[in-house]
């Protein structure tokens, strides 16, 4: 047993900003990262858009027109802005900027329950009882340097997922709740409430410092007491930062540009992500929810679950667009499986893993195209399709994480970062 | 170091003596030797070319012995499999028209040219042509590349010297290795044998099987050659002569032989108050009162330390913090079971709470866990089925706890395959990991595919539905009360469950061995003696029987060393879910002394908790001295340590509690997260961020005592510290008796700031201290404002934070 390796105290690879912190935007941060970085290959922000409860893939980004009523169901599809490419009518906004986005039909496995799929599709392992693989977000974090000031991993609003064998310290910093239109809105632990003032903070912290005389001599006596040092010092930095305020201040973005978003949780879900990546935080996960429609699914995909998607997610992709983001940024917009193709008699849709979609964007991806497909009425995929595994290796060659990367961790074999799975490379280069 | 030697063979071999010269046969020199000298030299598939191929590293992990191979050559992992890997080798290939092992035509055997590099080869080149390992392939495949000898088999190694002082880095000392099968056969097979170190900073070591030293401090080098995992310790201890140590008891005596010869001086003793603390939250789970505080430091006894031992262990906190430590092991998780999770867990922990409450025997605790049923002996089906029932009523339920036996820990939903069941057994009461085993044989531990094949047929008969005897009176007693049963899953209803919180009597899926149905086996007990299960028997029964033998190397010790690990950084052996011939106690004395006295007291948990907290060992203090900073293995000094999830969420509601509450806050076991609350409290932000194991995968590395930027972030702003700080019965108290914005007089704020040293740190505050403190009040608007700050300054540091 090589006791190396017992360890996980990271070495958090803190960007020092210095004087240059301030006034440093994203771009130039990444630029000034990869400048430092070891190897020369880009490493890009990330969002996860996760829809959870299983989207409807045949009503959304795969329609069978042509399908007998009992599969095709209620919606039509329309034309995008890219020949050839069609979605469902109720998708009006990501139609029009259908070239921003690739969608991978024939996405296949076979875990019908939420719990598991979704650990499946956040992971891109499937999952087991012998390694607890780490979410994007927390790979991320672990991966990516990030500013002093700023949480490296945010999740809108739980911690779906965790961290895995990476440690609890690239646990998520979750929200606590989601952003409501007209609200104001705070985040757990960080945002100053309860009438807490800065000043009154920094005498805190100063008087804390200085009674935390313990350890005074032997700070490297440790690895323990090095990473308490360096979290106080950043959870510190946080909660004090004008940057870490602005960023989760929703009010602070101008009317026209929040105004895209809808005034709906989703939306403001997607115009926070937005603006946390710009501030410089690294993942940003959002969960859409209320996607599991058993029942009534035509309904309330019509009503609700689309407008809103439609609206905030074709905002988030002009947004990033707009702030000279979407190029260092991946996006992956996922569910936990498909629903079945034949609808049911509550006029909804099952769980459906054999069939399912997912939308990349942002960074290397090519835009505007459709890879892979299913039959005739959704069910499985005509060719081999590809796995949870192919989309998850896809996401992390987006971001600029190697894949099948290893870690050394406590069992004694080293786990790859995705056990099975190989990026799609038409997502990249766009030819079939 | 070796595997458990069979007992009988001694008496064999003594009765041989008489028999046959051959036993004493000499042992033979390394092949690399004989293959130039010996013409007729017999090359053994199993002997000697498999692991030559493990040696050269053809067969690992990142090659042919991938899960798919390499270049389309599959070879098992290490060489575990020799039937498929004999086939692998000398079938044609169809691209290059020969075989791995051509024996028409060996010269052009792919498996010679290709590690030669005579032709391409990814994997580079592994073994040098007209070498003696290439000469070696090349006869085997000459002789007709003979398959392994089925009749032979792999005794134990025996690894030279047994052990490995260095004076000074540079040094070197060569290991040679030999093989001893069933037959009495002895081969030198240093050349053969893949070694590793276990730490490179202390010894490296090379494939030739030379070591050499590269810093002070002591680690293990191993061996691997067939089935055999060999662990050779190596040390080098610091330059000059240790202090001289009093070895206060048995533990300190074994611990002090160690330090001597590593020369490390252990630290002084760590002071009252550390004492006090550290033993409180270890034994306890829980910090000291103020009150309890001062009176620890006024008391003059001697035996102070020692009367504080036996009084944490009367409390009934010590009895909370250790059934969720069994809960840990035994991986009680509410989202495992199939219905009513939260209550089966609550359950769980309180069935073992009252057990610990009452000290019972861990070997007789573990033993109605491990052989529990549904029923009880006698019991009919539907007087099992009013009993669980009970359990649920809504009015006035009867005590689970008093059940002679538990069996949630069988009916998780994980656990419904025999495959589920070894694996989780292995790991809560052996403290081994037999997940390698599953698919292949594990590549560092002894146990092997067939070994693992084996221990799962013994769960095979351990079922949880509803016996088909019963299923009758079973839908009788649903339809009494208008639920139908889903004879598919035979789960609870909802309407089930409203009837049992009625108290009306539903069917209950049960817990029991399936008897008759079944063959007789015989098998294997994780590579030990044969068993017979004949199938009227409870196999269980055979495994509690082998985990109680005097011999059996698991049970006692995973223990000793699980208990062991929470009073100090790490355990003897570390991980301590991971008892493996690769990874040794870094002090097998002391472990031995443990897990044998624990047995002798006849499994007295509450002898193993003295027997430690007694020590000197436990007692040292954290600061290190000029010889042992470098020390985290040997208990040389304390080191900090981050508190448990459940101390700093109780903590927090007890260092704000009123004046006339605290004791009470303290008490309540019932609103504690380290008390009854904690089945509840699982999955919540808090416990997440602090490291509270989700108890989902079979692995004590899921209590986590890392510390993070969102615990930073907790402690500082989280809602529920500032509740604390803001609600708090005592900053109210503050509020209401410092009501006027005039500061209080010195006297009246000292005896304050006093109290807050010693709810938080547990000692009182030094004069500097004081000083600083009475400084921020000086400028704080109110009393208790200048209060909520200093307790949020002492929250947060890593004095509170840490462990000791």
């Amino acid at each position: 047993m090589n006791t190396r390796s017992t360890s996980l105290i990271p070495r958090r690879r803190l960007l020092k900003v210095g004087a240059l912190g301030a006034g440093l935007t994203l771009s130039q941060y990444l630029r000034l990262a990869s400048a430092g970085a070891t190897d020369a290959s880009t490493k890009r922000s990330g969002i996860l858009v996760f829809l959870r409860g299983g989207p409807s893939h045949q009503d959304m980004f795969d329609l069978k027109p042509d399908a007998s009523a009992e599969y095709r169901g209620e919606f039509n599809p329309i034309k995008t802005n890219v020949p050839g490419v069609e979605i469902c009518e109720h998708l009006p906004k990501l139609a029009r900027c259908a070239d921003q986005y690739a969608i991978v039909r024939g996405l296949t496995h076979n875990l019908a329950d939420h719990g598991l799929g979704s650990t499946y599709l956040l992971t891109g392992n499937r999952p087991g009882s012998l390694v607890k693989y780490p979410t994007y977000g927390s790979v991320a974090s672990a991966e990516l340097s990030v500013m002093p000031d700023l949480p490296a991993f945010v999740s809108i609003e739980e911690p779906l997922e965790g961290p895995g064998f990476l440690g609890i310290q690239h646990s998520a910093l979750a929200t606590g709740n989601k952003p409501r239109p007209n609200q104001p809105f705070s985040v757990r632990g960080v945002t100053l409430d309860g009438g807490l003032s800065l000043t009154q903070l920094e005498n805190r912290q100063q008087l804390s410092r200085d009674l935390d005389t313990l350890f005074r001599g032997h700070e490297k006596l440790s690895g323990e007491i090095t990473a308490i040092d360096e979290f106080s010092d950043k959870a510190h930095r946080i909660l004090s930062s004008a940057r870490a305020r602005k960023a989760f201040d929703l009010a602070a973005e101008p009317a026209d540009i929040a105004g895209r978003f809808g005034a709906h949780e989703t939306g403001q879900s997607l115009l926070l992500a937005c603006r946390l990546i710009e501030a410089g935080v690294r993942f940003v996960t959002v969960i859409v929810d209320n996607w599991d429609t058993h029942q009534q699914n035509f309904a309330t995909l019509k009503r609700t679950l689309l407008p809103q998607f439609d609206q905030g997610l074709s905002a988030l992709f002009t947004t990033l667009k707009d702030k000279g983001l979407l190029d260092t940024t991946a996006v992956l917009v996922t569910g936990e499986f498909g629903r079945t193709p034949k609808i049911n008699g509550t006029a909804g849709r099952d769980h459906w893993p054999r069939a399912m979609f997912s939308l990349m964007a942002g960074g290397a991806v090519h835009g505007g195209q459709v890879l892979g497909a299913t039959d005739a009425t959704a069910s499985e995929p005509t060719d081999g399709g590809w796995s949870p595994d192919d989309i998850a290796a896809s996401f992390y060659r987006n971001i600029g994480i190697d894949p099948h990367r290893e870690y050394h961790i406590d069992t004694g074999r080293p786990i790859q970062l995705i056990r099975n799975g190989k990026p799609i490379e038409q997502i990249f280069t766009g030819a079939a | 170091m070796t595997r458990p030697k069979r007992k009988g063979h001694r008496a064999l071999a003594l009765l041989c003596l008489f028999c046959s010269p051959v036993l004493l046969a000499e042992t033979l020199a390394p092949v690399d030797q004989r293959i130039g000298s010996e013409g007729s030299l017999k090359i053994d598939f199993q002997r000697h070319v498999l692991p030559l191929l493990s040696r050269a590293g053809c067969n690992g992990r990142d090659c042919h012995g991938s899960a798919q191979g390499k270049g389309g050559f599959q070879l098992s992992l290490f060489g575990y499999d020799f039937d498929a890997d004999h086939k692998a080798l000398t079938k044609l290939v169809e691209k290059h028209g020969v075989a791995r092992a051509d024996k028409d035509n060996p010269a052009a055997s792919l498996m010679l040219k290709k590690p030669a590099r005579e032709v391409a080869h990814k994997g580079g080149k592994r073994i040098e042509k007209g070498g003696w390992q290439y000469e070696l392939l090349l006869r085997w495949i000459q002789q007709g590349a003979p398959a392994q000898n089925r009749q032979q088999r792999f005794e134990r190694l025996e690894v030279a010297p047994a052990e490995i002082v260095f004076r000074q880095s540079g040094d070197t000392a060569v290991l040679s290795v030999v093989a001893v099968w069933a037959d009495g056969t002895r081969e030198d097979v240093t050349p053969l044998t893949r070694f590793q170190s276990n730490n490179d900073g202390v010894a490296a070591v090379e494939a030739t099987g030379r070591v050499t030293a590269r810093g002070a401090g002591d680690t293990h080098v191993v061996a691997f050659y067939d089935n055999g995992v060999a662990a050779v310790p190596v040390m080098q201890p610091l330059p000059g002569k240790s202090a001289h140590a009093v070895a206060a008891t048995t533990v300190d005596r074994h611990i002090q032989t160690k330090l001597a010869k590593l020369g490390i001086t252990p630290s002084k003793l760590c002071s009252d108050e550390e004492f006090l603390r550290r033993a409180s939250i270890d034994m306890t789970g829980t910090l000291p009162t103020p009150t309890e505080v001062e009176a620890f430091l006024a008391n003059t006894r001697g035996d102070k330390r020692a009367r504080k031992i036996d009084e944490l262990l009367q409390r009934p906190a010590y009895a909370a913090w250790w059934a969720n430590k069994l809960c840990d092991f035994t991986g009680n998780n509410p989202q495992q079971q199939a219905e009513l999770g939260q209550e089966l867990a609550s359950q769980w922990y309180d069935w073992i709470f009252r057990r610990i409450r009452e000290n019972q025997p861990y070997d007789k605790l573990v033993a109605d866990i491990v052989l529990a049923t549904g029923r009880s002996e006698g019991q009919s089906y539907e007087e099992y089925a009013a009993e669980m029932s009970a359990y649920f009523r809504a009015s006035k339920p009867a005590d689970f706890t008093g059940r002679p036996t538990m069996p949630h820990y069988w009916t998780r939903r994980t656990m419904t395959k025999p495959e589920d069941k070894a694996l989780s057994f292995a790991h809560s009461f052996l403290g081994i990991r037999l997940q390698c085993a599953q698919c292949h044989k594990h590549p560092f531990d002894q146990w092997t595919q067939q070994d693992f094949k084996q221990f799962t047929r013994f769960f095979e008969p351990v079922k949880f539905d509803i016996p088909p005897a019963a299923r009758e009176t079973a839908k009788q007693l649903a339809a009494a009360g208008s639920a139908t049963m889903n004879m598919q899953s035979m789960m609870m209803s909802q309407d089930m469950q409203a009837m049992a919180m009625d108290g009306r009597v539903v069917p209950w899926r049960e817990l029991y061995v399936e008897k008759g149905n079944r063959p007789e086996l015989k098998l294997h007990l994780l590579g030990d003696r044969e068993l017979t299960l004949r199938s009227d028997e409870d196999p269980r029964e055979k495994i509690m029987t082998w985990m109680l033998e005097k011999d059996n190397p698991w049970f006692a010790r995973a223990f000793v060393n699980r208990v062991w690990a929470n009073y100090f950084n790490r355990g003897i052996v570390h991980p301590p879910d991971d008892f493996n011939p690769a990874n040794p106690p870094s002090n097998e004395a002391l472990l031995d002394h443990l897990a044998q006295g624990f047995v002798a007291s006849g499994y007295d948990m509450k002898w193993l908790h003295r027997e430690i907290v007694n020590s000197h060992a436990y007692q040292r203090s954290w600061e290190p001295n000029a010889t042992n900073a470098g020390d985290e293995r040997h208990f040389s000094r304390a080191v900090p340590r981050r508190i448990p999830a459940e101390v700093v969420y109780d903590s927090l509601a007890q260092i704000v509690a009123a004046v006339g509450e605290l004791e009470e806050v303290r008490e309540n076991l019932d609103r504690r997260a380290v008390g009854h609350l904690s089945m509840r409290m699982a999955g919540t932000y808090a416990m997440n961020i602090f490291g509270k194991p989700a108890r989902a995968t079979n692995s004590d590395c899921e209590r986590s005592a890392d510390p993070s930027l969102l615990q930073s972030l907790f402690l500082r702003n989280d809602p529920i510290m500032q509740g604390r700080l803001d609600d708090g019965g005592w900053l109210r108290e503050l509020e209401t008796r410092h009501s006027s914005s005039a500061q209080p007089p010195r006297a009246e704020l000292e005896p304050l700031i006093r109290e807050a040293w010693l709810r938080v740190l547990s000692r009182p505050p030094r004069t500097t201290e004081q000083e600083r403190a009475l400084a921020h009040f000086s400028k704080a608007a109110s009393t208790a404002g200048g209060m909520r700050d200093l307790l949020w300054a002492l929250l947060n540091t890593k004095e509170f934070i840490l462990n000791h």
